[in-house]
């Protein structure tokens, strides 16, 4: 029993301190990429001499601006296909699929188990090969969507696991057409898995080199320039270019921190039901 | 009310899991078979015979290099997955027990890094681990010696892959947990258990299906990185991915790539289903999906 004391005083601050010590893991390199655009010593910024000459070099380069440009548009339209795809197959698996869920789920979250080159060199072979396509942003659009799909399917299926059908069956007894009380009923509480899933895939198509690569053809995008950039040596306009999209990022965390911390908003958290299954 | 009488019957069925699946079908299942075709015929001069045989195998399999790349990408694969399981758990727990109501902004802390390339982050990497790095910067400014092996050898690729996968990792257990109802911890409690017996007996074989899902989204990646080895990973670190992408590339070899592609593919889905296999899926808090 005083073992056991012991050890429960112990792990609140080993578990913080290993948090602490992953996400410094994480961030690390990110810090390194935030220091070497501001410095005119960009590989070795330890100290920064600090300068903005890399921002400004990034604000005439076009290349950078397109390859931006397309990374944005490959990241929200894949985004936005693969949520609405994962939502429609969640909801066909939970309620429609029967004695066929097993096969159905198989078939749905089998991208998840095929790595990303093999994704981006398969659909390679299929278009060049066999549609005599070349490469472009819609297939790369495309193929990005079928491996975000399975994510978006995963973190949308946490969510609609426990949700409860019944609700729905209420909102047509009162006579609700099935679109009604998808908008009035099920969107407003599975949204924060369906946004969950949008940011998710966001992130990962935005920057994905491995699927892309293959299907782009000569269409720059923010990792394919990077790849592309090495050759010469990493130019530090692309550090200028991530650090900014940070910032940005950490600007709207900032703000959801504020909001949440003054209880302005709460983004799904339900204090009550902290220690809660449903 | 089941099964195949309703599906048919049903219009809404057909949408709501015809659409994704025909979506599916033409472009994963479609890709891949023509990747198997592919791997059947040959390439000469950068151009594609038609004619069968195997001889793509016969290299895959006696190319002394190709079986190193491959077993030395297995053994990275097993190791970091295992690591990465190992790390996120507490992470993912602290979370969970401690984040209050910023959960969701330290869930959101994980995914932010993939804002940033692959590339980038592997370069940047580069510049921590490598020979003038920060970390061998400080220890040479204090008059330490520097650290060898995290300089180009496999430690160093090991440590990249760590830091590209556990993100996702985290994340999946973190889901796994999220779900899980943590009144069972405190049963466990009430009834003697400590929090070692209470974890081992409780929190892990209830969450053992989202430690296998992490374990596996992060092995599959791992067993065809291609980034990673060649910018950390040095002379003796070439694995499978990096050679695979090279026949896509500057050898323009395509067929034996597909074979190789192949190759890997079976063993990713072997690898899975092996894990798989240790899943008793009632024992692990499933209750199956119907819920109606």
């Amino acid at each position: 029993m005083a073992t056991g004391n012991i050890a429960r005083k112990l792990q609140k601050p080993a578990l913080i301190g290993t948090m602490v010590l992953c996400y410094l893991f994480l961030y690390l390199p990110i810090i390194h990429i935030g220091l070497g655009s501001v410095s005119q010593n960009y590989s070795f910024p330890y100290p920064p001499k600090l300068t903005w000459a890399t921002f400004e070099r990034l604000a005439e380069n076009t290349l950078y601006q397109t390859a931006l440009g397309n990374s944005l548009l490959i990241g929200v339209l894949t985004a936005l296909l693969s949520t609405l795809l994962a939502c429609l197959a969640t909801m066909g698996l939970l309620r429609h699929a029967g004695r066929h869920t097993v096969k159905f789920l198989i078939l749905f979250i089998a991208p998840l188990f095929v790595a990303e080159v093999l994704l981006g060199l398969s659909s390679l072979i299929f278009n060049g090969l066999f549609l005599q396509l070349g490469g472009n942003l819609i297939s790369a659009i495309l193929a990005n969507t079928v491996h975000c799909f399975s994510y978006a399917l995963l973190i949308i299926a946490t969510q609609l696991y426990r949700y409860d059908w019944r609700l729905d069956d209420a909102a047509m007894v009162f006579g609700a057409t099935p679109l009604r009380t998808f908008f009035e009923v099920t969107l407003p509480l599975i949204w924060p898995g369906l946004f969950g899933a949008f940011i998710v895939c966001f992130i990962m198509a935005f920057n994905n080199l491995e699927i892309s690569f293959y299907l782009l053809g000569a269409t720059p995008t923010l990792p394919s320039v990077a790849w592309g950039a090495l050759r010469y040596g990493i130019k530090p306009e692309l550090y200028a270019l991530a650090s900014g999209v940070n910032v940005l990022v950490f600007a709207v965390l900032g703000i959801m921190f504020i909001l949440m911390r003054t209880g302005a908003v709460r983004f799904g958290h339900k204090p009550e039901r902290d220690r809660s299954a449903i | 009310m089941i099964g195949g009488l309703r599906m048919s019957r049903d219009p809404r069925a057909w949408i709501f899991l015809g659409v994704p699946s025909v979506f599916l079908v033409l472009l994963f299942v479609l890709p891949l078979v023509s990747m198997i075709v592919l791997s059947f015929w040959r390439t000469e001069n950068y151009h594609i015979i038609q004619d069968w045989n195997v001889d793509n195998y016969h290299v895959v399999a006696t190319a002394g290099a190709y079986v190193t790349f491959l077993i030395r990408s297995l053994v990275m694969a097993v190791i970091v997955s295992t690591l990465c399981v190992a790390i996120a758990w507490p992470v993912a727990y602290g979370v969970i027990v401690h984040g209050g109501r910023y959960k969701l902004l330290l869930s959101l802390g994980f995914a932010i890094p993939f804002l940033t390339g692959e590339v980038l982050r592997v370069i940047a990497l580069q510049g921590l681990l490598g020979p003038l790095g920060l970390l061998n910067g400080v220890l040479m400014a204090l008059g330490a010696a520097p650290l060898r092996f995290i300089m180009y050898t496999n430690i160093a690729s090991a440590i990249g892959l760590v830091y590209l996968y556990l993100p996702i990792v985290v994340t999946v257990i973190y889901l796994s947990l999220l779900n899980f109802d943590m009144r069972l911890i405190d049963a466990a409690r009430i009834f003697g258990a400590g929090p070692f017996r209470g974890f081992v007996e409780v929190t892990w074989p209830l969450n053992l299906f989202g430690s296998l899902i992490g374990f596996a989204l992060c092995f599959v990646p791992c067993l065809s990185a291609t980034l990673v080895p060649r910018f950390l990973g040095g002379p003796s670190g070439t694995l499978y991915g990096m050679a695979l992408a090279q026949q896509f590339g500057e050898s323009g070899t395509w067929a034996l790539g597909a074979a190789m592609g192949v190759v890997l593919f079976l063993l990713s889905i072997a690898g899975v289903l092996l894990v798989f296999r240790f899943v008793d899926l009632r024992r692990s808090g499933f209750t199956g999906f119907g819920r109606s």
